[in-house]
């Protein structure tokens, strides 16, 4: 028994559990909003846009988060204005666009070596974050939910239907810009915990396990957030035992639960799909 | 709060329209609707029949001209919900997870409050539109799980809650079946008698004259508009679709004198389905059918 709540008599593993479980809930919940939308690609575009921004802000003697979501805000600008302006497609001026932010951070990060070092900004490392950044990540928390919270309705609308948003008379620049903001505030908060590479998985699997199990926004949120809570949390509980990378263990579980949704899922499941083709073959 | 609205009315003023490829898909589209009509725009596909609607709706900015709604700018015609929208079907997710009383819920968006909470005039509307349409036994269906009629109904029933005077439906009536279609055509015509505006595009000629008081006539710029009695003329229809309506002649055809006035012409706007005399089946063309003419014309004279 005292072998199960051994992590607990770590402080430094009550925060990690703590923070990841935090940082998966707000990930999830923005992340069924990201799926929708049809923004996954820009989900990992910005989480490795933001490194820039984590060197500048150390230089200026910024919060590092303040940098990374100006950078992330900055890239996801940049994308939007090369898109518009280019005969591009959109994929390949995403792929343009971030590998170029983040060559400049790892060129910045190699050039004027910093606190948090390259392995950290790209693999992450929770098991050390220190006392000011756990305080970053529940203000960001904090800010995302409370918004979230008050404009999921707007930004569902958007997601669906710009079109009727604009016909209501609705800023649908600003809902962009909005969840452009959110997306780069929770990457920045993300990144601690499982790193820039790992990021994209945070703010995508929830969703999309969630969007396999109902055919409702409002459950869908609800499913996605607890998955995103209780990855984090044992994810990051498993990895003192496994004595492995927080980050892995978290959206190693995410992706666990993912496949079983995939499978199981009681409508839009594999099984499901083949039951009902059974059950029409008997039928007819 | 509508009577104290200004009456609702569109004007379109020589509005051209380009899209960033630099293709002009309109020019120089000048039309004007005043309360209590039901206008249909007319024109083959790629027309720019949608791109009027993106225009008027200022989703598309013009490249010339101007759009005002009763007589204010688009955007402060959309704040105050004056004019509702149903898309072309094609430009709707419908794999989205929301329901049918999701949607129709949207409708009300705008007249809910910051963190759009219903309230229950808000619901009380939103089940009365779907009633409207038919619509209120599948409230908790998701979208996608409805058929091509059940879907149009919907997107009617959104709009609809919105409350405003003013609808613009792109392609009601592509995929919908038969009943759906008269079931809209009635509820448009209640609107109309109260007042709103309607302009609905449509590519099926054959049910314009039933319910369409104007016509816009275009392709790619306005060649006709006015009463649908002078615009529907063989010459303008000729005009606005070249060759490609389908003909039923019927001096060419198998119909002859013995079939008189029983013939029977069945259609879904597509080629029409012509019955003679007895019920049997006529033909576009006597050309190859001779043996079939000869028989016919035998049967009449015994
Ligand atoms: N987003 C777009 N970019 C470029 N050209 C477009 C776009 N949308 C439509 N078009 C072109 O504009 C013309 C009118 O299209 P549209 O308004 O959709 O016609 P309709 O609704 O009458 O079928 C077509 O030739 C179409 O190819
Ligand atoms: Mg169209």
């Amino acid at each position: 028994m005292t072998g199960l709540l051994a992590p607990f008599a770590y402080e430094y593993m009550v925060k990690a559990i703590v923070v990841s479980g935090l940082i998966g809930g707000v990930c999830a919940f923005l992340s069924c909003f990201i799926t929708l939308k049809g923004w996954s690609l820009m989900g990992d575009a910005l989480s490795h846009a933001v490194v820039p921004g984590v060197s500048l802000a150390w230089l200026l003697g910024l919060p590092f988060s303040v940098g990374a979501f100006v950078a992330g805000v900055l890239a996801a600008l940049g994308m939007g204005w090369v898109k518009n302006n280019s005969r591009l497609r959109e994929d390949a001026v995403i792929g343009v666009v971030f590998t170029s932010f983040f060559a400049l951070g790892l060129l910045l990060l190699s050039l004027y070596p910093s606190n948090l070092n390259l392995r950290t900004i790209i693999f992450g490392n929770v098991l050390a974050i220190s006392d000011p950044d756990i305080l970053q990540v529940f203000v960001i928390s904090a800010l995302s939910t409370i918004v979230l919270g008050m404009k999921w309705r707007d930004l569902l609308l958007y997601c669906f239907d710009e079109g009727h948003a604009r016909t209501l008379g609705m800023n649908t620049r600003f809902l962009h810009f909005l969840l452009l903001a959110l997306l780069s505030a929770t990457a920045v908060a993300a990144l601690q915990t499982v790193g820039a590479c790992l990021v994209v998985a945070m703010l995508v699997t929830p969703g999309a396990t969630a969007y396999l199990l109902t055919d409702r926004f409002g459950k869908m949120l609800i499913i996605a957030t607890i998955t995103g809570v209780v990855c984090g949390v044992s994810g990051a509980y498993a990895s003192y035992f496994l004595n492995g990378s927080t980050g892995g263990c978290i959206v190693v579980l995410q992706t666990l639960v993912f496949l079983v949704a995939l499978v199981f899922a009681p409508k839009h499941g594999l099984l499901a799909a083949r039951t009902q083709r059974r059950v029409a073959a008997i039928a007819s | 709060m509508h009577d104290t609205a200004p009456p609702p009315s569109i004007d379109v003023d020589d509005v051209t329209v380009a899209y960033n490829n630099g293709h002009i898909a309109l020019r120089d589209v000048s039309f004007k609707l005043d309360a209590g009509t039901i206008c249909a725009l007319v024109g083959i596909n790629g027309s720019g029949k949608s791109t009027l609607f993106k225009s008027i709706m200022g989703f598309l900015r013009p490249a010339k001209g101007g759009v005002r709604i009763a007589g204010l700018t688009v955007e402060a015609a959309r704040r105050r919900q004056l004019v509702a929208y149903v898309p072309q079907s094609e430009e709707v997710d419908w794999t989205f997870p929301v329901s049918v009383w999701d949607v129709a819920m949207m409708g009300r968006y705008g007249h809910m409050n910051f963190m759009r909470i219903p309230r229950a005039e808000d619901k009380r509307v939103a089940q009365e539109c779907l009633e409207r349409v038919g619509m209120s036994g599948f409230k908790e269906r998701q979208i996608g799980e409805l058929s091509g009629g059940q879907k149009k109904r919907v997107f009617l029933a959104r709009a609809l809650a919105q409350r405003g005077r003013i609808m613009l439906l792109d392609e009601p009536f592509t995929g919908v079946d038969v009943q759906t279609e008269s079931a809209i055509i009635d509820l448009l015509r209640d609107l109309r008698d109260a007042g709103h505006i309607i302009l609905v595009s449509t590519h099926n000629l054959g049910s314009v004259p039933e319910f369409c008081d104007q016509v816009v006539l275009v392709n790619r710029t306005v060649l006709a508009f006015g009463p649908t009695e002078q615009v529907f003329t063989e010459d303008n229809l000729a005009s606005a679709f070249g060759g490609v309506l389908r003909q039923f002649q019927f001096e060419q055809s198998t119909i002859q004198d013995h079939d008189g006035r029983t013939v029977k012409l069945l259609t879904d706007d597509e080629r029409p389905l012509v019955f003679g005399k007895d019920g049997h089946l006529e033909y576009t063309d006597r050309q190859g059918r001779e043996q079939l003419v000869k028989k016919r014309e035998k049967e009449a004279r015994a």
